[in-house]
């Protein structure tokens, strides 16, 4: 008797366990599944029941110029900051993993800091230093405020598959006679090839969604996709800011998309 | 090609030869140090000496600058801005409330966090990798859009509102949005992916092996969690804590979407400051005092959890 009620007990504790667990991933996943319906809805709002299947905001959306605008913009601004910070930040993973010595940690400390930081606090203080040296509300201010949070991403990404590297490949390279371009072009670069490109995708989905470094620093007229939405989102509930959201979402999901296929999400580390 | 593979052409380890074994994965030890390999950090720790030491350091002079009603600021120096900062009931108040709101998401996040961390790190379900990508997901889509998705919810003629009435549930709306429980929510939706993925991989490096041995010795499915799963996955706990909490002080698109500026906190009070009025130093001192708190309270809470996490290592 006291068996059966402890197995019941225990069934109970384990649907309760995976009810929280499935609430939570509901709660999650509630609001971008909000936002893409409403994109669909052709009512103003998205009521219950919805009203039916309609484009017309996407319609609007690729009609409206500031929006249309600001979305090239954007995506003109994440693939500039993108190839900057892959370039640095493949440089100094392959520095600081290889060479650094015992200035490795200060160094790697240094670099991963704008993660830390707040990063209004950072928008804050290189707004203060712009206006100081003259870059104050200019495109170049403006790229390298992205720069400086998306470095991080791509040092971490390409640190994180040099340290699981096997160098005996590099040695057996360089004994049977390869150079030393010839070995990390033949077998360095192919190896950390992944890490490369997932740190490059992940540079280039953190500056798209950038917002309070792109509210400080932009220039007069040189809106980001991020700040059209919240000026938009501010003043109007129409579900145009929902159809700019879900393209926005869809941009992130193929780079994420792209990042699993070519080493697995697992090996992001935050 | 990414990157100039200069610094790995050149120099005396060339000569040295990579013949002998190296540990810890390292080809080059530090002392036989290529020369030119400098240059493959040289850009990176330039581009942060100019745009993140010099900014900070910048602010921090700024911090300590007399005011001025007709510049950005006056000449010489003062403490007036931290000491009016700390004094000023309303300051004092509003630093309150946000690191009052910042430790109630922690604690929320803890609570509905380690669930799904534990189910994900022991699940053998073949969904695993999607379930995986439903923890991240929220992460990489912008703020705003979250942010927005929670206005659709939670607005005064929102979704919940309108079948809430619909149902004839409640006459008037319920105030779910323009007040902490909205600011809260967004809150907690926008960083319970940074509590996840801390814990997530703290209770992966539990053997399950304990588990199931103390299981199988006789404690019940939830002495083995207090004594043993949650024990050993504290260090987890502790970094998603830290990043959660002070992430949310400095959270600044989330009050504003979902707070409206009826709920006053820092962040949106030092932009206001600063963009509106204009207030540089004051707004400088602000940013630091919120920063400062927020790292003695990271500091206490370091000091007491590290007090339970004693017997760990």
């Amino acid at each position: 008797m006291t068996a059966v009620a402890a197995k019941i007990r225990m069934r109970a504790g384990r649907a309760l366990f995976l009810g929280v667990v499935a609430a939570a991933y509901g709660f999650l996943l509630l609001p971008l599944v909000i936002v893409v319906l409403a994109s669909f809805n052709s009512g103003e709002l998205l009521t219950f029941p919805p009203e039916g299947f309609s484009l017309r905001w996407y319609e609007h959306f690729f009609n409206s110029e500031p929006f249309m605008n600001s979305l090239f913009f954007s995506l003109w601004l994440a693939a500039l900051a993108m190839a900057v910070s892959t370039v640095l930040g493949t440089a100094a993973a392959l520095y600081v993993v290889r060479f650094a010595g015992r200035w490795r940690d200060t160094i790697r400390l240094l670099i991963v800091t704008p993660l830390l930081l707040p990063e209004i606090l950072s928008a804050v203080a290189l707004l203060f230093f712009f206006y100081s040296i003259g870059l104050g509300k200019t495109v170049i201010g403006l790229v390298i405020g992205h720069v400086l949070i998306t470095l991080p991403f791509v040092f971490l990404a390409v640190a994180s598959v040099l340290y699981n590297f096997d160098s005996s490949l590099e040695e057996a390279a360089r004994s049977l006679g390869a150079n030393k371009l010839a070995t990390f072009r033949r077998v360095t670069l192919p190896l950390i090839k992944p890490g490369v490109i997932s740190g490059a995708l992940l540079a280039f989905i953190v500056s798209f969604d950038l917002f309070a470094i792109s509210l400080l620093l932009k220039g007069i007229g040189l809106e980001t996709l991020p700040i059209q939405l919240f000026d938009y989102v501010t003043w109007d509930f129409d579900p145009t800011a929902a159809a700019v959201s879900t393209v926005s979402i869809a941009i992130t999901m193929l780079a994420v998309l792209l990042i699993d296929r070519i080493v697995g999400l697992r090996s992001l580390r935050f | 090609m990414d990157h100039p593979p200069i610094a790995l052409d050149s120099g005396p380890a060339a000569v040295a030869g990579a013949s002998v074994a190296p540990r810890g994965g390292r080809l080059v030890s530090a002392r036989r140090l290529p020369k030119n390999s400098v240059l493959l950090i040289l850009p990176t720790l330039l581009f942060l000496a100019c745009f993140l030491v010099a900014p900070y350091f910048n602010m921090l002079v700024m911090s300590f600058r007399n005011p001025s009603t007709s510049a950005v600021y006056a000449p010489g120096f003062t403490v007036a801005n931290y000491t009016r900062a700390l004094t000023d009931p309303y300051y004092f108040g509003v630093l309150a409330q946000t690191v009052v709101l910042g430790a109630v998401t922690t604690l929320i996040c803890v609570l509905i966090a380690y669930p799904v961390a534990y189910h994900l790190a022991r699940t053998s379900s073949r969904w695993k990798g999607l379930l995986y990508v439903g923890v991240l997901s929220p992460l990489l889509v912008g703020v705003v859009i979250r942010c927005y998705g929670w206005i659709i919810l939670l607005a005064n003629n929102g979704l919940i509102n309108n079948a809430v009435k619909k149902l004839g549930l409640v006459k008037l709306g319920l105030p779910l949005m323009y007040n902490s429980f909205g600011v809260g929510v967004g809150l907690v939706h926008v960083f319970l992916p940074f509590m996840v993925l801390p814990i997530l991989s703290a209770i992966q490096s539990i053997d399950p092996a304990l588990e199931d041995a103390a299981r199988s010795l006789g404690a019940s499915r939830a002495r083995t969690m207090a004594r043993i799963v949650i024990p050993l996955s504290l260090p987890g706990i502790q970094a998603g804590a830290i990043l959660v909490f002070v992430l949310s002080i400095s959270a600044y698109v989330i009050p504003i979407l979902l707070g409206a500026l009826k709920v006053k906190l820092m962040p949106t009070l030092v932009v206001q400051l600063l963009i509106d009025a204009f207030l540089w130093p004051f707004g400088a001192a602000l940013a630091f005092i919120l920063a400062a708190s927020g790292g003695i309270v990271v500091y206490l809470f370091i000091r007491a959890t590290g007090r339970l996490m004693r017997g760990l290592r």
